[in-house]
């Protein structure tokens, strides 16, 4: 069931959001022992919210049972961004997002696990949060959007200036419900955006970034088989500056803000405690080092690296001039093309025993077709294309600032 | 040779914090003026507050400072306990001004940034108090151009008084003013953090010049002042220059400082202490000594403008200078604390430049000005039948009962001690309530005495 008809038959009490809400919690109590997809189930909050809705069935999203991604604040529910350093951290206020959600009738049901702050590839969720590559191996949609159209207020930073917040569901009318309700300017965060989604919504042409095709032939094949069937013009398109420079910037930018936004955590305020000795380097340093992983403490090193005095500007400094580069070449091509098309992962989603055989570098390359649109703030989204192996391919639409309508418009009629 | 540099942390004297909507306001109670923000809690975000930018690109001007037209925030990094997010957010490629110059000395650097909390030490522990944290603070650096401790105590004696004037800067708290002063004489080059007021900045600089002259420095170092034992202690000696890893803050938008902002706000300049002086002592013909003391206070000088428009300026500054000075020093208020109505004052002042109330009736008016709210000195006087009597008639009455009141004093007098008719002029003062114009006393009582 799409999540509107859903939402039309709580209003018309055909469907009592309690009794869904205590089904899901009982099912995810069930299977949470297993797969751990949730790290939190609030399970007071649900139904506290739930039966608000059923007193007063009001909202676009009444009764629609939605999880969060770990990495947002929701008051009083435990945050922790996987991470161990933040365990037993409850958060005095909502993210932005969320109080959204609640003002329109979303009932939040938990927390959903991720990869520690953020970092790797591998999250199973359906939910709110930065999609990215649990999009396309889980066959769902999810959608990027332009960077400031949802209010990053409350969500545990990664990397300030690429965080993006967006829906993940089954549905591409979902994602647009959600957005509807989740994106607006927001004075808390500073590089939201005043202006709203464009209206134009009609998709005359479409580039195929070449550079991307340089997968395994068969997800090539069904990128290609599905576009054939959108009936649409399309033709192959070049992102050199792109291809080549922006996987490497990303990952400088991204390491750069993410090792400070993880200064803070010293075990002194919030979430782990240490006691805090002198000299108190040390204390700091004892909770970081006992509760970082080790992926973690390599991208704080790393990003620590390229931010000092003489490095700076070989690295940090270059990487933010990058940057300008690969948002004038994707304009460019937006003076001709209204979306660009690419595989949303080279690869299939691989087996957890592979997953560990994996090496750092291999990790980074998942991101190499999510990282332009990211590094650009343009909106992005991912639906499943056909399956390879019985796993699911994902096909990704790029569209310019503020085009999220032509995303779904071509989401919708896939 | 002695060069001396500074870098003043100046507290801005916004309502709000620079980032949060916490107030600026004292709070006794440790952790209790705090949010999300200023303690920097994971997921919340900066905002920056206009006031505090604006009155950083005040100062900026009146430092006469080229304006970076494009500025934005950096993240300096550093691990403390005082720092709730483990980075400052400051401002360092792009600061708000640049190359300017005050009283003859240049400044580097102008720039806006958010204050630590405090550290507290209790015996064998320390707490953290992070009520502080989040004061918008405006950092001002000086080219090494002072040549001695009292030049450099001098100056930002005038930089304070300037900056109360632009309305950006608390006079009154001296904790408000903070610097690290970079002193070299002979050898390397010494930095002596975190000094508070300048008493001590002055204390601190002539002891580390006359100590440097005793064990010259071999590398650069950083010191600390114990201002209880008076001397500065070595913190650490410094290889190489610090290292804070300054990357920007993208949670705050760049900011363009429009040709409109920048108008407006060099248009709110008002004229600063040095213009001042000059005009008081040209416009009103005030002594030098006046005229200092109405340029180093801001509030005064207003209330003396106001007031010298309608009554004569030398009146005015005798009573306002000097006597309201004295007064108010003498009843230990300041002059926001007795807010003392201008209209007040002139209706005072007029009444004795007519002479209408006398010399005593003005003082005893204005300490009452001083120590009631609201209170008007034209009713008070209306009512209390203060206005100096000038009719003879009454004035005669008063003489002749005085006369038969103080028999010896009349009796010395004409056996010659002039000084004895003062006491019987008291007398008909006491009589009159102080209202009996005295030259006119004088001249009746004469006439009385030798009749
Ligand atoms: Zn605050």
């Amino acid at each position: 069931m799409k999540a509107k008809e859903y939402v039309e038959k709580v209003k018309s009490r055909e469907i009592s959001a309690v009794k869904t809400t205590k089904g899901i919690l009982n099912e995810i109590k069930k299977i949470n022992g297993t797969y751990s997809f949730f790290n939190a189930i609030s399970e007071n909050l649900a139904l506290e919210l739930a039966e608000r809705i059923d007193k007063n069935p009001k909202g676009k999203l009444a009764g629609l049972p939605i999880s969060i991604k770990d990495d947002l604040c929701v008051k009083g529910v435990e945050t922790t961004c996987s991470s161990n350093i933040l365990k037993g951290y409850r958060p005095p206020f909502n993210a932005t997002l969320v109080n959204n959600l609640i003002r329109e009738g979303a009932v939040i049901i938990g927390k959903t696990n991720q990869d520690a702050f953020g970092f790797g590839s591998f999250n199973v969720n359906t939910d709110m949060g930065i999609p990215k590559n649990p999009v396309a191996f889980c066959g769902v949609s999810g959608v990027s959007p332009t960077y400031g159209l949802v209010s990053r207020y409350g969500l545990i930073d990664y990397a300030n200036s690429l965080d993006k917040l967006g829906p993940i569901a089954k549905y591409v009318e979902d994602l647009e419900l959600v957005l509807d309700v989740i994106k607006g300017y927001d004075f808390k965060d500073s590089t939201s955006l005043k202006q709203d989604i464009i209206k134009e919504k009609e998709v005359k042409k479409v580039g195929l970034i070449k550079e991307t095709l340089d997968v395994d032939p068969k997800i090539k094949d069904i990128i290609l088989k599905k576009l054939d069937e959108m009936n649409v013009e399309y033709e192959k398109v070049l992102l050199p500056k792109t291809s080549k420079y922006a996987l490497p910037s990303y990952y400088i930018i991204a390491m750069a803000e993410a090792s400070t936004n993880l200064a803070k955590y010293c075990g002194m305020r919030y979430g782990q405690e240490g006691k805090v000795n002198l000299p108190f380097n040390e204390s700091f340093s004892e909770v970081r080092t006992k509760n970082f992983n080790k992926e973690v403490k390599r991208r704080i090193i790393l990003g620590t690296f390229t931010r000092m005095a003489g490095y700076r500007d070989a690295f940090y400094l270059k990487a933010m001039k990058v940057r300008t580069l690969v948002i004038e070449e994707y304009k460019d091509l937006f003076k001709k093309y209204d979306l660009l098309v690419s595989p949303t992962m080279p690869i299939v989603a691989p087996k957890l025993s592979e997953v560990n055989k994996l090496k750092p570098r291999d990790h980074y390359m998942m991101d190499v077709m999510t990282v332009g649109p990211n590094l650009a703030g343009i909106p992005h989204m991912s639906v499943n294309a056909g399956f390879y192996d019985k796993l699911p391919v994902g096909i990704m639409f790029t569209a310019n600032h503020l085009n999220e309508k032509r995303l779904f418009q071509v989401g919708k009629g896939l | 040779m002695t060069k001396i540099g500074l870098e003043i942390h100046l507290q801005l004297n916004t309502l709000s914090k620079v980032f949060c909507s916490c107030s600026t306001k004292q709070v006794e109670t440790p952790n209790s003026n705090v949010c999300e923000i200023c303690c920097g809690f994971p997921g919340s975000k900066p905002v920056l507050n206009k006031e505090a930018f604006e009155k950083a690109l005040k100062i900026a001007l009146a430092l006469d400072c080229k304006i970076n037209r494009v500025t934005f925030f950096s993240r300096k990094g550093y691990f403390y306990p005082d720092l709730p997010k483990n980075f400052q957010i400051t401002q360092y490629e792009s600061p708000i001004g640049i190359n300017g110059k005050f009283r003859g000395i240049r400044i580097r650097r102008v720039h806006l940034e958010e204050d630590p909390g405090a550290l507290v030490h209790k015996g064998s522990y320390c707490l953290v108090d992070y009520n502080r944290s989040g004061i918008p603070l405006v950092e001002i650096v000086t080219e090494p151009d002072f040549k001695t401790a009292k030049e450099a105590r001098e100056f930002l004696r005038e930089l304070i008084t300037d900056l109360s004037y632009l309305d950006v800067y608390d006079k009154k708290s001296d904790f408000g003013l903070k610097a690290d002063l970079n002193i070299s004489t002979t050898g390397a080059k010494v930095e002596i953090k975190n000094v508070n007021g300048l008493k001590d900045i002055e204390d601190a600089l002539t002891y580390e010049e006359e100590r440097q002259s005793r064990e010259v420095p071999k590398n650069s170092e950083t010191r600390g002042w114990n201002a209880e034992r008076r001397i500065t202690v070595l913190q650490r000696t410094k290889e190489s220059e610090d290292d804070y890893g300054y990357i920007t803050e993208t949670d705050l938008p760049v900011i363009e400082v429009s040709d409109k902002l920048l108008k407006v706000i060099k248009d709110s300049i008002p004229e600063l202490s040095k213009e001042k002086l000059t005009r008081f002592t040209s416009q009103y013909k005030l002594s030098d000594k006046d005229a200092k003391v109405l340029s180093n206070n801001k509030r005064l000088s207003e209330l003396f403008e106001k007031v010298a428009k309608q009554v004569d300026p030398e009146i005015a500054a005798k009573w306002i200078i000097r006597d309201l000075v004295n007064q108010l020093n003498y009843h230990k208020k300041t002059l926001d604390q007795a807010n003392i109505k201008p209209e007040y004052m002139i209706d005072l002042l007029k009444l004795f430049e007519g002479k209408n109330i006398t010399d005593n009736t003005t003082k005893q008016v204005m300490i009452k000005l001083i120590k009631e709210k609201n209170f008007s000195p034209k009713e008070y006087i209306e009512k209390n039948n203060l206005i100096m009597q000038s009719s003879n008639s009454k004035i005669e009455e008063w003489c002749e009962q005085a006369v038969k009141d103080c028999p010896q004093a009349v009796e010395d007098y004409k056996n010659g001690n002039e000084k004895s008719l003062n006491f019987v002029v008291g007398k008909v003062m006491q009589l009159s309530n102080k209202t009996a114009n005295p030259d006119i006393v004088r001249k009746i009582l004469v006439k009385l005495i030798r009749k």
